[in-house]
């Protein structure tokens, strides 16, 4: 066990260096200069190619990504461009904002996903099943900027429950924490909800056609019984892969719906960071973001290996 | 909709006015404005607010203030971002500073002396200035300040151009010594808060772009990601500001924006998609601020690229676009059609309108330029603009006349490079807060201007120019840019086509607070509705 974990582990390593070179060499080569954004229309030549210097941007790109990677390497991820403060500190900022909004989103897709898609396999066909495609479908079909602006038309505006934007921390004001996550979180939730349905639906409908469910029944064992203890548990195991992914997307930020609801998340701080041409934060979110997904999977393989016992031994006589 | 609702300010004639006379005062007598009493806002503009505070009242409450834009940092001299200046109007000052009506008053020099020749500048600095540590303000601090700018090549260092030297004579008076005359100085060093008055040393001894030593009315709080507190300066020399703080959101989407304005979660908003303004002027609850803005928006052709270096050719399009139609679409009529540079109601103003929407003429220069029907242009926007309704609406102008237009949507980033690098056949873009006409002609037209990425070259034009820059006579001056405004928009060299409109909102019963033509936004003396 502690051998794959440290396999995992080296592979992540490789897989960090890939992506940090990726992301280094994508934002150095794509059109757009940060200190003519910086500057706007007016600073004269002069003034451009002085801040280009003190920048560090005329250095060959090869020293510039060793600079930046090995300061990395000792946790300094440098200085964003546009703002002056360091990317960690601006990173740190934001993971309240966003880790809350992605655990109550993962929630809200977890609580639509497993009842609705449990169900529909059940009663294939019928009415339930039906609604279930359907809802899916649309859940994955309607735009999340438009869900988000009608609850807040409808919820904060004409019905006045909510408040219609913006993120109080959850030391501040739980309350008020709870209340403003509420829209986000369902208009994030619902559309990894409807991935997650189709996935629970389907994986349920397998499940139940398994020799040892039908075993399970002929011995005379309780529908419901047979539900939990034979079908579901392994129908979570595609879930925990899938819900894995999705976790690791909202973890990295939802930009569309972190802007709809004035949202202080990371996908809207790598978004500006794209518009400005700000390398350093930039980069620093993206490693940021292989990390979560990279942990994320690595989480996942681990409690895969929990939840199903062939998967330990496999891998143990391998 | 009620008249009440819309101000209309009718400013900018009184902006250049208002120069001219205290440029005349400064000449001679001691006019020199003294109004060391009391905060200069409240005497500037009796007819400002409808209720403006006792300036004794204690500070109460905070306003909550939603921008759709995010300050990318807080160094006055290093941004250029307007949301952070939109914070840091409350809490820097600079020497001197346009008022509402653009008119340049007192703020840190209480008044200003110009040499018989026009090249020595003394300024008289205000006594009992104290920065948010509340050390000293004196004149080693503003030598310190624009020196910065200067030494550092900060993005400002273009407005010293002229500048020789900047010397303190004593404690209290600073005198800046010039190359050749400048009356656009005032501009320069006053027109927005990117001249802002550091204290000096400033820049080694705190992070300025993240924390604020200013002399303004308000402090600036720590930041967040979802916004900025700021905080009354008690020892504001103008007086203490009439609420506690002012509260900034940053909201994006402005659909959430306007929400929160009607359910009172916010209390001002500059974040009104145009097609918003007239329903929204109806709702009760809500004011709606209209203001002319000193802004433009062009269309400029590549002059290195055929067929556009020819005159006729540039023409031609300049008669092939429907300004008002562009006007209605893009801006759902906000805005003020312009065939020049400077909005109707400035002093700068000239009267020159050779390009009413006519494509029968415009074909006719065409054919004449020998540009065949299905002629293609290339037009760069920059992406997500109100310039992309704008380009859709040109290019079907265009189409009329046999110019095949194909829409660039970039990123600001990838526009500013293309422009810079000259690779481009015509790009739209707009120009913002324009106090003073050397400021965006000399950048824009002159052969060796900073911004002429059209490629201009007019011996005519940069004569007249290089007079304008040095006529201290306003009137003299003003003639001179008349006739340079002819050559720009007469040969093309961009294709103005309007003045957009300043739209703000607030809660109904907000008060001391004034839509501005320059987009300053001031929050000292307003006061929340009950």
């Amino acid at each position: 066990m502690s051998g794959y974990v440290l396999r995992r582990l080296l592979q992540a390593v490789i897989v960090l260096i890939g992506v940090s070179i990726l992301v280094f060499a994508i934002m150095h080569l794509v059109p757009g200069d940060p200190i003519r954004q910086a500057l706007g229309t007016r600073g004269t030549e002069a003034t451009y190619l002085a801040m280009r210097e003190r920048a560090g941007l005329d250095d060959p790109l090869v020293v510039q990504y060793f600079n930046w990677i090995g300061n990395a390497l000792t946790g300094d991820l440098g200085v964003s461009f546009r703002s002056g403060r360091p990317v960690s500190e601006l990173i740190l900022e934001r993971v309240p904002a966003t880790v809350s909004l992605a655990l109550a989103a993962i929630v809200v897709a977890l609580l639509i996903a497993i009842p609705l898609g449990t169900i529909s396999a059940l009663r294939p066909r019928s009415v339930v099943d039906w609604f279930a495609t359907v809802s899916s479908q649309a859940g994955l079909s309607i735009p999340d900027f438009w869900m988000g602006i009608m609850f807040i038309l409808i919820f904060a505006g004409t019905l006045g429950w909510l408040p219609s934007g913006g993120y109080v921390g959850l030391t501040d004001d739980p309350v008020e924490w709870a209340r403003h996550l509420i829209m986000p979180a369902i208009t994030a939730g619902v559309a990894s909800g409807s991935i997650l349905t189709r996935f629970v639906r389907s994986s349920v409908l397998e499940a139940l056609g398994q020799d040892h469910v039908r075993a399970a029944r002929a011995k005379g064992m309780r529908a419901r019984d047979v539900l939990t203890w034979h079908v579901l548990r392994n129908a979570m195991l595609p879930l925990v892969t899938v819900g894995g992914v999705q976790l690791a997307y909202l973890l990295s930020g939802v930009v569309i719906v972190e802007i709809v609801f004035a949202w202080p998340g990371l996908g809207q701080m790598a978004l500006q960071a794209v518009e400005g041409r700000d390398y350093s934060l930039l980069q620093g979110a993206v490693l940021l973001f292989a990390v979560i997904f990279l942990v994320v999977n690595l989480v996942v393989d681990l409690l895969y290996a929990k939840l199903d016992p062939r998967i330990r031994y496999q891998r143990a006589g391998s | 909709m009620a008249p009440t609702r819309r101000r209309q300010l009718r400013t900018l004639g009184a902006l250049a006015l208002g120069l001219s006379l205290t440029l005349a005062a400064c000449g001679g007598d001691d006019e020199g404005v003294p109004i060391d009493d009391a905060p200069a806002d409240d005497t500037e503009d009796p007819g400002a607010a409808d209720d403006d505070p006792d300036a004794d009242e204690a500070p109460r409450g905070t306003l909550i203030a939603a921008i759709s834009g995010e300050p990318d940092q807080f160094d006055p001299h290093a941004t250029s971002a307007y949301a952070s200046f939109q914070v840091l109007e409350n809490v820097y000052d600079t020497l001197v500073a346009p008022d509402a009506d653009g008119e340049f008053q007192p703020s840190l020099a209480t008044e200003w002396d110009t040499s018989d020749d026009g090249l020595t500048w003394t300024f008289t600095l205000r006594e009992g200035v104290t920065f948010h540590d509340g050390s000293d303000f004196t004149a080693a601090d503003v030598v310190y300040s624009f020196n910065r700018i200067i030494d550092d090549e900060m993005a400002n260092a273009f407005r010293f151009a002229s500048v020789d030297e900047i010397s303190a004579a004593d404690d209290h008076t600073v005198v800046i010594t010039l190359t050749e005359p400048t009356p656009a100085l005032l501009a320069n060093i006053g027109g927005f808060k990117g001249m802002s008055i550091i204290p000096e040393g400033a820049a080694d001894e705190v992070d300025l772009a993240t924390e604020a030593v200013g002399t303004g009315p308000f402090e600036l709080g720590t930041l967040g990601a979802g916004g900025i507190t700021i905080t009354a300066y008690d020892e504001y020399w103008g007086g203490p500001a009439s609420i506690e703080a002012v509260e900034f959101r940053y909201i994006g989407e402005a659909t959430t924006a306007l929400t929160a304005l009607r359910t009172g979660e916010i209390h001002w908003t500059d974040n009104i998609p145009p097609q918003d303004i007239d329903g929204l002027g109806d709702e009760s609850g809500i004011e709606v601020g209209v203001s002319p803005s000193v802004d433009y928006w062009y269309v400029a052709l590549n002059q290195a690229v055929e067929p556009w270096d020819q005159i006729e050719a540039r023409q031609a399009v300049a008669f092939g676009i429907n300004r008002q139609q562009v006007v209605d679409v893009a801006q759902f009529g906000a805005a003020t059609v312009n065939q020049t540079a400077i909005p109707e109601d400035s002093f700068w103003y000239h009267d020159y309108t050779p390009f009413d929407h006519d494509p029968g003429q415009a074909r006719q220069l065409l054919d004449a330029a020998g540009v065949d029907e299905g002629q293609p242009l290339g037009l760069m926007v920059v992406q997500d603009t109100e310039g992309v309704q704008a380009a859709q609406v040109i290019e079907s102008n265009l189409a009329e006349i046999g110019i095949d237009v194909t829409i660039e949507q970039e990123p600001s980033s990838t526009w500013l490079d293309r422009q810079a690098e000259g690779e481009f056949d015509a790009f739209m873009w707009s120009w913002l807060g324009n106090l003073d006409p050397f400021d965006f002609y000399h950048a824009q037209h002159y052969s060796e201007g900073g911004f002429n990425a059209q490629g201009y070259h007019n011996d005519e034009l940069d004569g007249l120019l290089e007079q304008a820059a040095a006529e201290t006579d306003q009137d003299a001056r003003k003639a001179l840019y008349d006739q340079a405004a002819e050559l720009i928009a007469g040969e093309a060299s961009y294709i103005y086509l309007y003045n957009p409109d300043v739209v703000q909102a607030w809660a109904d019963g907000l008060g001391g607070y004034e839509i501005r033509p320059d987009r300053a936004i001031n929050f000292e003396n307003v006061t929340l509705p009950e």
